[in-house]
């Protein structure tokens, strides 16, 4: 049954890839498709197995290296935290298989793209069930290779292809601190599989090594050089350049990856690794600051945008930013269920932007959309819900939207974390909550009221999307209302040590959750506070006083311009490494590789390999006597060395 | 009155001499029109041979007073000799037609010379060594002036003759050194006798012996008539050069310098890493510049030859195991090579310059494939069977501690590699030249493909048994 | 016993200066009559050790066929000797030394050897005694029991000598006639012969 979970999708990508011709379109994208749906049900059923039931367990597969002291296998490893995952990912995965059969509808690759969709599941499959850290690489390196590929779907876009390029660099820094930190943990504990390493942890945290005559602690470096691997995934503060650009690729892959699945991968590689973590807690103070930093700077340059797929990607950055100081302050488990959560309600958001995109003739300016709520009523609720999850919205004690309970948790695990990251993360995610809520009315208000600013023949063809579309959508607000509410009892609530099994390991003495719970009344509200201001203000603005806008950027210019340049992020990597590196690889290039290497590398020693051929050509006279001559020669030669040797 | 000698253990060459003398008797009565029956009869009788050989294969096995032995090692080298054998008969025979030499001696002489082969490989005493090797020398050198009515072939046939006879005399001078020096001609008591300790004369006539065999394997410095006989004979004769008395000369060498004259390892050893050297980097290096591709091939097979020397000269029963894999693999490299060589036939008439193998990517593309797989494999490309053979003799080369052995044979490989990927460039990047004329017989594309699906798949897939028949049959010579 | 030493030392100086005469002289003719001399002294040396019969089989196949086919052949060939041997002298030199590097490091092996200990019981184990059999029972004795597989190894060399040889050189020229024999044998008078009846002083 894992088996069959997993290797459906890249059977569904392999038939779709390399027979699409015979199949056809519609073939592919049913084989597809089943592939991934089947791959959920499957997922569910071992949810309830595994997650509920308490049955973990490590399937191996098959000998992978097996070579000196490093030994790794393929194996399924299947417990709660992966359960989850598998869950969110082939629920997600499906949904936008099914929705990518409409939204892609007029395009000419459609095997090529649902090859790529299936063959990503399977990748991220492998990432979520790895039971070492060499085989999570290579689910990790998988899912980069087919996010490379989608955002660069439309590779005759000069700006797709460039995307794919750009994301693909920045990933390769972190990845590269990523191989760097296992490089280090199997120097440190000798193997890589998560077993073994997690039993050895409790004795390696007073383990030191000289780095360049600095005495480090040896874990602490480990777990930071692993999370520069998350950050540049999971696209957090210095790293996070790519995440806006990836909105090149076609919608359903922003949905799929850029939201809810891949970019979360770093947040599930740091839970996974808790009890690593755990035992560095330096790292784990890292953790917090760049996440709540991230949640803060990503909300406020959401808040100035103007692309609809651009705010919600900037949304899903200072998102992961809550997921990462949650994990930072050891509230893995509210990093999950955050994750699980946002998962629903952000590939929603992004499905129902790609159906407003798709129902405005694929205008992506919400600038010059407007007053169109009344001809796509069902992507309208869906956003709304979409938004209400976000923003986190919900009457305590009753209901709430997903993100009401997982976002609140978060903030409540920051503040009775008892640290100054603690708290300083809990104000900047209070700060961010605000920010999120206003600039979600804001995209609501400026997508579906006011009055239509788009050209005369885009609002004629306006149309609701076909169910094909609707369905899936339809899905992920069932999610994304009430997997909060079904879920916090599981995630959060008495029963999450028997629910989390052995999956997820937090010291007694941070148990941040536990704290959560007995956190001040005012710290409980104040979010929600935050969240219905920040929908208020969104509506002030943007409905009630349309000119005030204007008004405001007007009187904070430079903050705005910063907010709006995204902090000269992009501007600052071009000037100091991009150009040097250019400028670098010209000089390597010109200077080292063809006026030294070449010429005296292969073109030399290509140019004295085609003389010493001449003359070998040369010594074949074709003379018999020759040949004798050169028989006995020989002979003789061989005589006499021996007669010189004894 | 002595009892008759035990014919079990050679019945499979009792019956090939048979059947060849049978051949010659209906080729000799039915004229030259049964030459097509007499080819298809002659390989019929390899097959059977083999059948006989491989259920033979079992425990050492000594007749004819000790001349003669059996063993797993000898029914090893015995299984590719007559795969090889059998393949070159059949493919040759449309180019037999189109050349005007289809006479039914062409195929007795083959069988006579692969009956030389087998007995060579199964020789136990420098006489029954010589006699089978001057069998197989004298019917290759026939073979090779077959074309008679062609100037190049009879020179050819004439060049082999003379520096082959030269090379006996080289074998016969060295066997009385040794026999001088140890009183018997049989291997087994050679052996016994020669571990007491070496003498400057037995010495002399080691290096006789290994001289004339190198001749025969065609090693570096006593290679120099490879490239003109290979060019000069008819291509069918050079397909069947550049196998199986390859193997068998080989192999041969591989038996006497590990099984009589294993005491002497110190000394030998450094001649054949000599050799091998040599034949390696003049291998690589002069077949750069070579325009005709049987050339190429000659100077690739001396070079291939260097690559298995490499595994003797390791002088461990592990290096043993790599020559035997390697010449396993070398076979349907070089038999699917030539079965592409055998099918460039333009305008009616045989053709062998690489540049007429331009665009055949466009013109004949499972040919093309075809022998771009064979190229990567000879280049040593992974995962093709090719990388293995060299794996293997390296890999056993690096534990006997011959460092600098290896190092340069890998840059020999190098520069090899070039040429191999010069022909598939031609193949897949050039404008295409004349097409090959259709129709090639289906044999010949069948061999092609099969070659090419062995190389490519089944070896590397199926690596395991074959190394194991290699381990239990050079484990056969360290027994003792 | 002297004459024995003398007439050894004799055959042995003509068998070695013919044979350097075979290469050197300048008449092909010349050359395959001192290799008929060489042979002859070879075969007085195979007497001298008691090996008459060898001895015999040289003269007889070796002088009296080999040798005496060769002349035929040299003289029936016009070849100009003198001119295929211009080039030789070029590489004399190189090819004088190599000879003699050679040639000095067999002689110090030779002058040094020092056989295995074994050689000599090793030798003795093939050889019937000499004593009680004749040289010609003896080498029979050898060739059909104990080396059998050699003799008819040697077999199958000269049949793919006399095939290689039919192969190569004959064929089929179109208007030669041919003697066959069992077609002249199977003649009969009547197909051959007309019988007719001649009137006398009259003509046909």
């Amino acid at each position: 049954m894992e088996i069959a979970a997993i290797f459906l999708p890249i059977l569904g990508s392999f038939i779709a890839g390399f027979f699409g011709r015979f199949i056809g379109d519609r073939g592919a994208q049913a084989v597809t498709c089943l592939g991934v749906c089947v791959s959920a049900l499957l997922s569910i059923a071992l949810f309830f197995d595994v997650a509920l039931g308490g049955h973990a367990r490590v399937i191996p597969l098959m000998t992978w290296i097996d070579s000196g002291d490093l030994k790794l296998d393929w194996a399924i490893k299947i417990d709660t935290l992966t359960s989850v995952m598998l869950i969110v990912v082939t629920v997600v995965s499906s949904m936008v298989h099914i929705y990518s059969v409409g939204y892609m509808s007029h395009d000419r690759s459609k095997q090529r793209f649902m090859a790529y969709l299936s063959l990503f599941t399977f990748m991220m499959l492998m990432l979520v069930t790895a039971d070492n850290l060499v085989q999570m690489f290579f689910g990790w390196e998988g899912v980069g290779v087919a996010s490379y590929l989608l955002i660069g779907f439309w590779y005759e876009k000069q700006s797709a292809s460039g995307a794919a390029i750009k994301a693909f660099l920045v990933n390769r820094v972190g990845d590269f601190g990523f191989v760097l930190g296992i490089g280090l943990v199997f120097f440190l504990f000798g193997t890589v599989n998560f077993d073994v390493l997690f039993e050895k942890a409790p004795e390696m945290t007073e383990l030191t090594y000289n780095f360049l005559g600095f005495q480090v602690n040896a874990l602490t470096c480990a777990c930071l050089l692993l999370f520069v691997g998350a950050m540049g995934k999971s696209a957090q503060l210095l790293l996070h350049t790519w995440l806006p650009d990836a909105m090149e690729g076609p919608t359903p892959v922003s949905a799929l990856i850029h939201a809810a699945t891949m970019v979360t991968a770093g947040v599930f590689m740091t839970a996974r690794l808790s009890p690593l973590f755990e035992y560095a807690p330096d790292a784990l103070a890292f953790v917090t600051v760049i996440g709540s930093l991230t949640a803060l700077v990503a909300a406020t340059i959401g808040m100035t945008q103007f692309d609809i797929k651009r705010v919600i990607a900037y949304s899903t950055m200072s998102q992961l930013g809550y997921m990462f100081f949650a994990a930072g302050v050891s509230a893995y488990s509210a990093a999950v269920f955050h994750l699980m959560t946002h998962a629903f309600f952000k590939a929603l958001l992004f499905l129902g932007a790609g159906s407003v995109i798709h129902a405005m003739s694929d205008e992506q300016d919400m600038r010059k959309m407007g007053g169109i709520w009344r001809f796509i009523p069902v992507t309208y609720v869906m956003m709304w819900i979409g938004s209400l999850a976000l923003a986190g919205v919900g009457i305590p004690g009753l209901f709430g939207f997903a993100g009401f309970y997982s976002k609140d948790l978060i903030l409540e695990a920051a503040w009775g974390a008892h640290s100054g990251v603690g708290e300083f993360a809990y104000w900047m995610g209070v700060i961010a909550a605000f920010i999120t809520a206003f600039y979600s009315w804001r995209l609501i208000i400026m997508t579906f009221h006011g009055k239509p600013r788009a050209d005369h023949h885009t609002m004629e063809h306006v149309h609701e999307s076909p169910l094909v579309m609707t369905l899936p959508l339809g899905v992920l607000a069932i999610g994304a209302a009430f997997a909060g509410f079904i879920g916090e009892e599981w995630f959060a609530g008495e029963e999450r040590e028997h629910f989390w099994g052995e999956a997820i390991k937090v010291l007694s003495t941070h148990d941040s959750i536990a704290a959560a719970h007995h956190v001040e009344l005012w710290v409980k509200m104040l979010p929600l506070v935050a969240a219905f201001s920040g929908i208020f203000f969104g509506y002030l603005f943007y409905m009630i006083k349309p000119d005030l806008p204007g008004k405001f950027v007007a009187a904070v210019r430079p903050l705005h311009q910063l907010f709006f340049r995204k902090y000269y992020f992009d501007e600052i990597y071009d000037a100091v490494f991009v150009k040097n590196a250019f400028r670098l690889g010209s000089f390597f290039w010109k200077r080292g590789d063809e006026q030294t290497i070449d010429a005296f590398g292969p073109d030399g020693v290509a140019a004295v390999t085609g003389k010493l051929a001449g003359l070998a050509g040369k010594l074949q006279t074709g003379y018999l006597y020759h040949y004798a001559f050169a028989m006995v020669i020989g002979l003789a030669a061989f005589v006499t060395w021996f007669w010189i040797g004894l | 009155m002595t009892a008759l000698p035990d014919f079990a253990p050679a019945i499979p060459e009792i019956v090939l001499a048979v059947a060849s003398l049978a051949l010659l008797l209906v080729g000799a009565f039915k004229g030259d029109g049964s030459t097509r029956l007499v080819s298809w009869l002659g390989t019929a009788a390899l097959a059977v041979v083999l059948v006989l050989v491989w259920a033979n294969t079992g425990d050492k096995a000594l007749t004819f007073g000790g001349m003669f032995i059996a063993d797993r090692f000898a029914s090893f080298a015995k299984c590719l000799i007559l795969i090889a054998s059998g393949i070159t008969l059949v493919i040759s025979q449309d180019y037999l037609k189109l050349e005007r030499m289809d006479r039914p001696e062409y195929a007795v002489l083959v069988l006579l010379a692969t009956l030389g082969m087998l007995m060579l490989v199964s020789a136990n005493d420098l006489m029954s060594l010589y006699l089978g090797l001057e069998l197989m020398s004298l019917s290759l050198y026939v073979v090779a002036a077959f074309r008679r009515d062609a100037v190049k072939s009879s020179e050819a046939g004439l060049k082999y003759f003379v520096l082959g006879a030269l090379g006996s005399g080289l074998y016969l001078y060295g066997a009385s050194l040794v026999y001088g020096f140890t009183g018997t001609t049989s291997f087994t008591q050679i052996a016994t006798t020669v571990g007491n300790g070496p003498s400057i004369g037995l010495i002399a006539g080691l290096v006789f012996v290994m001289a004339s065999l190198a001749f025969k394997v065609s090693a570096v410095p006593f290679h120099m008539w490879t490239p003109d006989v290979y060019e000069g004979a008819p291509t069918s004769v050079t397909a069947f050069f550049a196998v199986a008395p390859k193997i068998a000369a080989l192999c041969l060498m591989v038996r006497v310098l590990v099984g009589p004259f294993g005491p002497l390892v110190d000394q030998w050893q450094q001649v054949v890493v000599f050799i091998s050297l040599a034949s390696m980097i003049l291998g690589s290096f002069a077949a750069v510049v070579q325009k005709n591709i049987k050339r190429l091939l000659a100077y690739s097979s001396i070079g291939h030859v260097g690559f298995a020397l490499v595994g003797l000269a390791s002088g461990t029963e592990e290096g043993v195991r790599g020559v035997l894999a390697y010449l396993a693999i070398y076979l349907f490299m070089n038999l699917g090579t030539f079965a592409c060589v055998l099918a460039m036939k333009a305008g009616g008439r045989m053709v062998e310059d690489i540049k007429d193998l331009s665009g055949l990517s466009r013109t004949n593309p499972l040919m093309a494939l075809c022998l771009a797989a064979f190229m990567f494999s000879m280049a040593g490309v992974p995962p093709l069977a090719g990388f293995f053979g060299k794996l293997y003799v390296f890999m056993a080369a690096v534990h006997a501690g011959l460092y600098a052995l290896s190092i340069i044979g890998v840059l020999a490989s190098v520069v090899a590699a070039y040429y191999y990927l010069r022909v598939v460039k031609i193949m897949y990047f050039d404008e295409p030249a004349e097409a090959f004329d259709r129709g090639q017989s289906g044999v010949i594309r069948f061999v092609m493909a099969a070659s090419a699906v062995i190389i490519a798949i089944v070896i590397p897939l199926a690596l395991q048994p074959m190394t194991h028949a290699a381990q239990a049959a050079a484990a056969t010579l360290f027994l003792g | 016993m002297i004459i024995q030493a003398l007439a050894f030392y004799l055959f042995a100086a003509v068998t070695v200066l013919s044979g350097a005469m075979v290469i050197t002289a300048r008449n092909p003719v010349h050359s395959v009559l001192f290799l008929v001399l060489a042979f002859f002294s070879a075969a007085g040396l195979f007497l001298l050790i008691g090996a008459e019969f060898v001895a015999m089989i040289l003269v007889i196949v070796y002088v009296g066929a080999v040798a005496v086919l060769f002349l035929f052949v040299v003289m029936m060939l016009d070849i100009d000797f003198a001119e295929l041997r211009t080039g030789l002298l070029r590489y004399a030199p190189i090819g004088a030394l190599v000879g003699i590097v050679l040639l000095i490091e067999l002689v110090v092996a030779l002058v040094s050897w020092k056989g295995a200990s074994e050689a000599t019981a090793n030798l003795a184990v093939p050889t019937p005694p000499a004593s009680t059999t004749q040289n010609a029972v003896a080498i029979g004795e050898l060739i059909y029991t104990h080396y059998a597989y050699l003799f008819q190894a040697a077999g199958l060399v000269l049949l793919v000598a006399m095939i290689g040889a039919i192969a190569l050189t004959l064929r089929q020229r179109p208007g030669v006639r041919r003697q066959k024999i069992a077609n002249q044998n199977a003649v009969q008078p009547a197909d051959v012969a007309e019988v007719r009846k001649v009137a006398s002083r009259g003509g046909i």
